[in-house]
């Protein structure tokens, strides 16, 4: 059997997905990312193919993209993550029109026409404070789960303005604000407004939907209400977020000729 | 012979050379230590090569508010002396385009003062000739090329030397870059000189040549930076645009959106930092522009 | 009635002002109690304390009720010019006109700080592609979008070149959205060389003749589309009636600050003379009230300085304030920390000096166009600063770097430096954003540590 595969390597996590020749997703998996990408990055597709049943010589295409997707050696090509979540939101989605991407260290914005094709895009590695990492920081500084961010957010009577573009001085200011007895709802409410207004204005006046949202963060409960919030308009969120980069590789991987 | 030192596009070099100096175009490297947050980092590299050069003079002019506040600084970092030249944000009215011609006559002046001669109007026509053949040869240079790539333009801001590594990264990407149109590149070329009124008149054709005729995101209005774009666009068959700003300059970083919106072809637009780590990134943009074009 | 001068809260402001009304205030058109325009999307009103004197009240309800002026002109047929960036300038023109009213957009800046956000101007702006890198004028452009802060400008002008970059591409932006927009050039000031005519000009800057001439071209130019907006030439008797209009505002405004300022103990807030400061350049949507609110508030500072009283504690520490500050609590802050105004420089010193009469009026504009502290060198800021500290006598001086603004990164560290070495007095700079509680507890220390250093050199 010709089985394909997507590697996305990105800053905080590994994802490998394998497809066959149909399309058909045969096996996936996730792993935190660490410092020897290549090694975890092999030892996940052998594992991955272990589990399935497969042998290398199974493999047809691989195609990596994410941050460090130069540094996988199995890979055949590497495409950019832009073009693969649009691969892997299409697949699920075909009447997608503005895709979100949230993940650890950075966030993106893709805008796709009638035909599916990227059309623009819009990135933001520069600023944590448009990105998980801030929701992380918030999360250590306020001694909240991730993912109870959320359900302490939803009891927010009025988010604070949290105004820094760094996020480093952000944390400065949700001290200030704890020291002022500030409600922990009301910072986490005003942290999730901070990420997804420049998640909007990244995206611009004239989004089209549908809208979808992926990603890591896209998994944060509340998150996808902040961001339809901020954007003034309706969002769906992708089957597994998490996958959707690594399932556009795959999809890739498989359709290349 | 002494060099004069500078950056702008719109310093002319004939001038400069015509008075019996030697002007030097220079493309900063880095910044240096000590600069406060918010500055660009082409003014803080500017400022920092301009105060270890070892030339006579540096010129710097008004195309933006960080250059212009650097001219003081700058006074104040060195001994060299420093020429601030207004260059008018404003160019469509006559009174604009005295100003620049009268910004001209008191560079000779200063120029003169550094030893350097007034020239006559033979020898500044001779030397304005040299230079006009030199960018013709450029331009043709650049028109004979053929794309290996995908057809792109490179257009925003000033490039440092640091910096130029992006025509690298565009073509590890796929693409070749059909035209600089950065400020500095093919696009702030002075117009070729006509040669008719040269003979009669070559101080007020070399004015008007660069003041007229470059165009640039700090002019008011900038309807010429717009149509130079959709014009080139068209003429060299580009299928996109990298349009590279600085962080913290807000004269290229205020045309970015309005070229998304105007321009028939898709932009992208990449902020540059001062931080090498962006090398990564930046190809990244890059591959990912490229891809979708294809 | 008590009179006692006091800072009191939005809330304590409605008892007041009952108890004022009861008393027989006698009230202008736009009058009422302050929190008629928290109704209005003014939230931040809640925060701040506020003067108690029923000037002060003046004084907000003038500010706050410019746009219904500028809407009742348009209304009355009059025409709207919004003059952009000159701050002090092309407005004086205007004004000269009949039936014509002027007014900056660049006040914009204050709308996020004054309703919190809740605008959305910010947001808009961003989506233009004009984030948090640029300074807060750019709410300005959502203002636009929007057209609910102000009537569409039947004339819109920008002086440009050497004023700010943030400023000049967001009003490229609103031109590229469809407003017509006469540009006109504010060249780099610059001292004459060798041969050429030097011309003082206000302020004790001097520049050559060749550049006040340069601007009086391009103010002619305004003039022109005055003209051509009103059908009616701009003569040089209005001209000059129309200066005298803005030398009694401006005269006004000299004697409130030499007088706030000098004071013990301090008779008006750090607040109030702030908004006051800012009728140098809005007084032009009705002169004839502006010059009324003004001389209600001089009498109340005489009233006070003639009796003694004042608002800060006696002995507060004397701080210069450069550059307005986004978020107006901040000024609030200073005086909870211990200081007090003495002495301003808001960038529009050239809206307050006087413009000269004795020579012909458009020479005498384009003098004052010229004395723009932002369109010369740092270094002649900066010395301006230094001696009007010495002359109010602060003890030291904040800069409030305005984020994102082109000028404040070089700018900020040159006038620094200079007050520092020149006058050895400290200097504490600071940004804040429209919105900076959550910042409040860092501004505090700061300007609290600033007080502390002051109070340790006096004693």
């Amino acid at each position: 059997m010709q089985i394909y595969a997507g590697i996305d390597a990105g800053s905080r996590t590994i994802k490998i997905v394998l497809m066959d020749a149909e399309g058909r997703v045969a096996a996936s998996s996730l792993r935190d990312q660490g410092v020897e990408v290549v090694a975890l990055a092999e030892e996940l597709l052998d594992g991955l193919l272990g589990r399935a049943g497969l042998e290398r010589s199974d493999l047809g295409r691989v195609v990596a993209t994410g941050y460090a997707r130069n540094a996988i050696t199995s890979a055949d090509t590497t495409i950019t993550e832009i073009t693969c979540h649009a691969a892997g939101v299409l697949r699920q989605t075909p009447q997608a029109r503005t895709i979100v991407e949230i993940g650890g260290q950075d966030s993106k914005v893709i805008h796709l026409d009638d035909s599916g094709h990227v059309r623009d895009f819009a990135m933001n590695d520069r600023c944590a404070a448009g990105t998980g990492r801030f929701l992380e920081v918030v999360a250590d500084k306020l001694e909240v789960p991730l993912n109870a961010l959320g359900e302490l957010a939803g009891g927010s009577t009025s988010p604070s303005a949290i105004s820094s573009m760094c996020v480093v001085f952000a944390e400065t200011e949700i001290i200030g604000l704890l020291a002022a007895g500030e409600q922990r709802a009301n910072i986490v409410a005003g942290v999730q407004h901070a990420i997804t207004s420049r998640v909007a204005a990244m995206i611009g006046p004239n989004a089209r939907g549908p809208i979808i949202f992926t990603g890591g963060v896209a998994m944060v409960p509340g998150m996808d209400r902040a961001l339809a919030d901020s954007l003034g308009a309706e969002i769906q969120i992708a089957d597994e977020p998490q996958m959707t980069g690594a399932m556009g590789a795959a999809i890739l991987a498989a359709e290349t000729p | 012979m002494k060099s004069v030192l500078y950056t702008c596009p719109f310093v002319p070099a004939e001038w400069i050379a015509a008075c019996g100096l030697d002007p030097m175009r220079m493309t900063p490297e880095r910044a240096g230590e000590g600069m406060p947050a918010g500055v660009c980092p082409f003014a803080a590299a500017f400022i920092h090569a301009a105060s270890t050069t070892n030339a006579c003079a540096i010129i710097v002019t008004t195309v933006c508010d960080q250059m212009s506040r650097s001219a003081e600084i700058i006074e104040a970092r060195c001994e060299t002396p420093v020429f601030l030249m207004n260059v008018p944000a404003t160019w469509r009215t006559e009174e604009a385009a005295k100003l620049y011609r009268d910004e001209l006559a008191r560079l000779g002046r200063f120029l003169e003062d550094l030893g350097g001669a007034k020239p006559t109007p033979e020898q500044l026509i001779e030397t304005m000739l040299h230079y006009d053949s030199l960018r013709a040869k450029r331009r043709a240079d650049d028109e004979t090329a053929r794309p290996k790539g995908l057809p792109l333009i490179l257009a925003g801001g000033p490039l440092r030397s640091t910096d130029i590594e992006i025509f690298d990264l565009i073509e590890q990407a796929g693409g070749t870059v059909v035209l600089d149109a950065t400020a500095g590149g093919e696009m702030t070329l002075p117009a070729p000189f006509d040669r008719a009124r040269l003979a009669s008149d070559p101080a007020g054709e070399l004015a008007d040549a660069y003041f007229a005729r470059i165009p640039h995101a700090m002019r008011r209005p900038d309807n010429q930076l717009h149509e130079y774009l959709n014009r080139e666009l068209t003429a060299r068959g580009a299928r996109g645009v990298i349009y590279r700003r600085y962080q913290w300059c807000d004269t290229w970083h205020g045309e970015a959106g309005r070229l998304k919106d105007s321009l028939p072809a898709p932009v992208l637009d990449l902020v540059a930092g001062d931080d090498e780590s962006d090398r990564a990134h930046v190809l990244t943009r890059i591959q990912a522009f490229v891809e979708m074009l294809k | 009635m008590n009179d006692t001068p006091a800072q009191i809260t939005l809330d304590q402001w409605d008892e007041r002002y009952d108890q004022l009304r009861s008393a027989g205030l006698v009230e202008p058109s736009y009058g009422g109690p302050l929190r008629r325009h928290l109704a209005d999307g003014d939230t931040r009103l809640a925060h701040l304390r506020y003067d108690n004197s029923p000037a002060a009240l003046r004084l907000w309800n003038f500010l706050l009720t410019e746009e219904d002026r500028l809407r009742d002109a348009r209304a009355a047929g009059a025409k709207i010019v919004g003059a952009m960036k000159d701050l002090g300038t092309v407005a004086v023109m205007a004004c000269s006109m009949d039936n014509v009213v002027a007014f900056y957009p660049d006040g914009a800046w204050w709308i996020p700080c004054m309703m919190e956000l809740g605008a959305g101007l910010l947001n808009i702006a961003d989506s233009l592609g004009f984030d948090e890198s640029f300074c807060p004028v750019r709410a300005m452009l959502g203002a636009f979008v929007t057209g609910e802060h102000f009537p569409r400008p039947d004339l819109l002008t920008c002086s440009v070149g050497a004023t700010c970059d943030d400023f000049s591409a967001i009003a490229q932006r609103i031109e590229a959205m469809g407003e017509k927009i006469v540009w006109w050039e504010a060249p780099h000031r610059r001292r004459p060389d060798r041969g050429e005519t030097p011309v003082e000009l206000p302020g004790g800057f001097v520049a050559p003749q060749c550049q006040v001439d340069f601007v009086r071209g391009e103010l002619q130019r305004v003039a022109d589309a005055l003209a051509d907006l009103t059908g009616a030439k701009l003569d040089s008797h209005m001209l000059a009636a129309g200066i005298e209009a803005a030398n009694r505002v401006r005269a006004v405004l000299r004697e409130l600050r030499q007088l706030a300022y000098t004071a013990e103990p301090c008779p008006m807030g750090a607040l109030e003379m702030l908004i006051a400061e800012m009728l140098a350049i809005h007084f032009c949507s009705d002169r004839t009230e502006s010059i009324a609110v003004l001389d209600g508030l001089l009498d109340e500072v005489k009233r006070r300085v003639d009796a003694g009283l004042g608002v800060a504690r006696p002995g507060a520490a004397r701080i210069f304030w450069i550059n307005p500050v986004a978020d107006l609590r901040v000024m609030n802050l200073l005086e909870e920390c211990g200081g007090r105004i003495c002495g301003t420089e808001y960038l529009f010193p050239h809206a307050i000096d006087k413009i000269p009469t004795d020579i012909e009026p458009m020479e005498a504009l384009a003098r004052m166009a010229l004395a723009d502290p932002m369109i010369g060198p740092s270094a002649g800021r900066a010395a301006r600063i230094c001696d009007d500290i010495s002359k109010f006598g602060a003890q030291a001086a904040v800069i409030s770097r305005i984020s994102g603004a082109s000028h404040c990164a070089m700018e900020g560290t040159v006038i620094a430096d200079r007050i520092r070495k020149n006058l050895g007095v400290p200097v504490l700079e600071i940004e804040t954003p429209p919105l900076s509680d959550s910042m409040r507890p860092t501004l505090k220390t700061r300007l609290e540590a600033l007080v502390e250093i002051v109070k340790r050199q006096k004693g």
